[in-house]
């Protein structure tokens, strides 16, 4: 009842937005247009750069490679492949978050054409929304072409390996397909902090950062601990704080369970996404504020 | 064509560069301040790191003043208003280096919110106004300087604006290009269009400009129109052929004649009405009259003259080309 009337009023809201356009869309300047243009032009520009598709070609060398190594025990073999494509999807994709997030903003800056786009009519948090999309489109293409690539190779063993029925796994097709989706929104989580770094510093020193803030990252549940186990109220909230500075990048991470045939817990993967998204937002707020007043 | 209508005011603008290395940091502006007519062609004239990128940036809001403030159709920098009728071409412009011109042009133009159709028009007719049309499938990482800086020039064309600012124009470009590229910028300001430009070419700027700033270690030294800042002719310079040793040394010593050297007489402006009893002396020398010319100063002496009174100890006019 409760969701129906929220979903009736979303709808609604979003109907008055459409019809009075014109009476907003002026005041916004051309805001969402711009964002929307600089994503674009930044999902072109990697395409047209051969990096992004020797990337997508060698990941895929490797998913597909995994497919020639037999393991006596058919179900020990779909148990390494989906692990090994998990993680495959998952550091490869936070590889190339690293790599095109933190030349989002600092190449701009280094080959000068910022200047171009900065003299226009364009808010400087719409140039860090609009490079920031960009990432996460290229990025979702990618991995997106990963995922299906190991959904592939899972099909086709399922049909060729005599002992995996159906019954074994063909639930977990969907359970690995959520894992993918997850280590994305880690992904993008990721993407937002590195944005963040590279709008107040060089492309190296962004580079570094992002590796230091992934390890920190993935060792969350550790700070927690530390947090906990304080015996001085000072450091309980220096790891405290700590806690909830650190992008929240092991909440994403489903590689085990899924791998392992076992139950996986949607809701836990919906929180996640709602914190992370959260994360995401306030992260490119602060972004945009430091962007603001950079001198470019 | 020049109002008196005040389109860009800067206003005791000072900029000092901090960084951790120099906290106490490099003064690349000083208390500048300047006013730009609207249909004016204004040049800031400087030699290499005088502050004239500086200056343009902090008007265009990509980098901040310490102290200051710049104002532009009565409205502040931040104002998104404000960038809807400039255009601004950077130093050494470059673009997103994987596109071709009419791409880049479309793109540009969609920030300012044009439809699809407008846009391919404007995208057409920049392409043929900065005479790119036969090379608008060529990716920017291969157009020549000259092509780039063409496409660079367009794309601050983009919103017709009324106010261009335009950072050295011509750099880089060869003799042709560096003529073609004045005569573009003679045709913006033909159409009406106030232009703020910099440059240490002092020759271009001389063609171009309706009034020239010099500017130096980050201070205006000198502002005026060129006649006002080159002033009057101070000589007149006859150049003679065939004069023999001894009539040179008669027309020497007529009171007008200030020198003679070789086939060059010079006497002084203020004489100019006994110019041709100079010239009788000259043709019974047996000279045979060439030319007849006042010289003004070029605005590189009147360069290195502002730069002597502003820095009297210092090594005045360097890398002035
Ligand atoms: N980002 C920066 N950080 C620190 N110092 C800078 C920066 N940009 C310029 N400067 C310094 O400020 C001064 C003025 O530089 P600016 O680029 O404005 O000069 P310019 O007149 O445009 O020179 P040019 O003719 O070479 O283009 C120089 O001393 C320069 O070294
Ligand atoms: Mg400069």
């Amino acid at each position: 009842m409760g969701q129906l009337a929220f979903g009736i009023g979303l709808l609604v809201a979003i109907v008055v937005l459409a019809i009075t356009h014109r009476l907003w869309a002026p005041a916004m300047g051309h805001g969402g247009a711009s964002t929307w243009r600089i994503a674009k032009i930044t999902v072109a520009e990697a395409r047209r750069r051969r990096v992004v598709q020797a990337v997508v070609v060698l990941v895929l060398l490797i998913l597909l490679s995994m497919t020639v190594f037999s393991y006596l025990n058919p179900r020990e073999q779909a148990r390494m492949i989906i692990s090994g494509g998990l993680s495959a999807i998952t550091v490869f994709g936070i590889l190339l978050a690293i790599f095109v997030a933190a030349f989002l903003i600092p190449q701009e800056l280094e080959t000068r054409t910022v200047y171009a786009v900065l003299s226009k009519p364009v808010r400087r948090f719409e140039f860090v929304l609009g490079k920031y999309l960009g990432a996460l489109i290229i990025l979702a293409a990618i991995m997106t072409i990963m995922t299906v690539v190991l959904v592939a190779v899972l099909l086709v063993m399922d049909h060729f390996v005599p002992d995996l029925t159906y019954s074994t796994f063909e639930p977990n097709l969907a359970n690995v397909v959520f894992a993918a989706v997850m280590s994305y929104f880690a992904v993008a989580v990721l993407s937002a902090y590195i944005v963040l770094i590279s709008t107040v510093s060089s492309t190296a020193m962004t580079v570094i950062a992002s590796f230091i803030i992934w390890a920190i990252g993935s060792l969350q549940s550790q700070i927690h601990d530390l947090a906990a186990g304080a015996e001085t109220v000072s450091t309980k909230w220096f790891f405290t704080m700590f806690y909830w500075l650190v992008p929240p990048l092991e909440n994403f991470d489903f590689r085990h369970e899924v791998s392992n045939f076992m139950q996986v817990s949607y809701k836990a993967g919906i929180d996640a996404a709602g914190v992370g998204i959260l994360y995401i937002i306030v992260v490119l707020l602060v972004a945009s504020v430091f962007f603001n007043d950079r001198q470019v | 064509m020049v109002s008196d209508e005040i389109v860009l005011q800067i206003e005791g603008l000072s900029k000092v560069y901090r960084s951790l290395f120099a906290p106490a940091g490099t003064k690349a502006v000083d208390s500048l301040t300047l006013g730009v007519r609207r249909g004016e062609t204004y040049s800031i004239v400087g030699p290499n790191g005088s502050g004239k990128t500086t200056t343009l940036k902090i008007v265009l809001g990509l980098i901040f003043p310490t102290s200051g403030k710049v104002n532009i159709f009565g409205s502040d920098v931040a104002d998104l208003a404000v960038r809807e009728r400039v255009g601004f071409l950077p130093e050494d412009a470059y673009l997103y280096d994987v596109f071709t011109g009419e791409e880049l042009l479309d793109f540009y133009a969609g920030l300012f919110g044009y439809s699809r159709r407008r846009r391919k028009e404007l995208v057409d007719e920049l392409l043929s106004l900065v005479g790119m049309q036969a090379n608008r499938r060529v990716p920017f990482q291969e157009c020549s300087k000259g092509m780039r800086q063409r496409l660079a020039l367009a794309q601050a064309l983009v919103n017709d604006p009324e106010l261009l600012i335009l950072d050295e124009p011509t750099s880089g470009l060869d003799p042709a290009g560096r003529h073609q590229m004045t005569e573009l910028i003679y045709e913006l300001k033909r159409r009406g269009k106030t232009i703020l430009l910099c440059s240490h070419f002092l020759a271009e700027v001389e063609e171009v400009c309706d009034r020239v700033g010099i500017m130096y270690r980050g201070r205006l030294v000198a502002e005026g129109t060129l006649t006002e800042l080159a002033g009057d002719p101070t000589e007149i310079v006859i150049t003679a052929s065939g004069m023999s040793p001894e009539g040179a040394s008669r027309v020497a010593a007529h009171s007008a004649v200030l020198g003679v050297e070789g086939d060059v007489v010079r006497m002084g402006h203020e004489s100019s009405d006994r110019l041709w009893s100079v010239l009788d002396a000259v043709r019974e020398a047996g000279g045979r009259v060439a030319e007849v010319h006042r010289p003004r100063p070029t605005l590189q002496d009147v360069f290195v003259r502002a730069i002597r009174q502003d820095a009297p100890e210092r090594d005045a006019g360097e890398e002035v080309h």
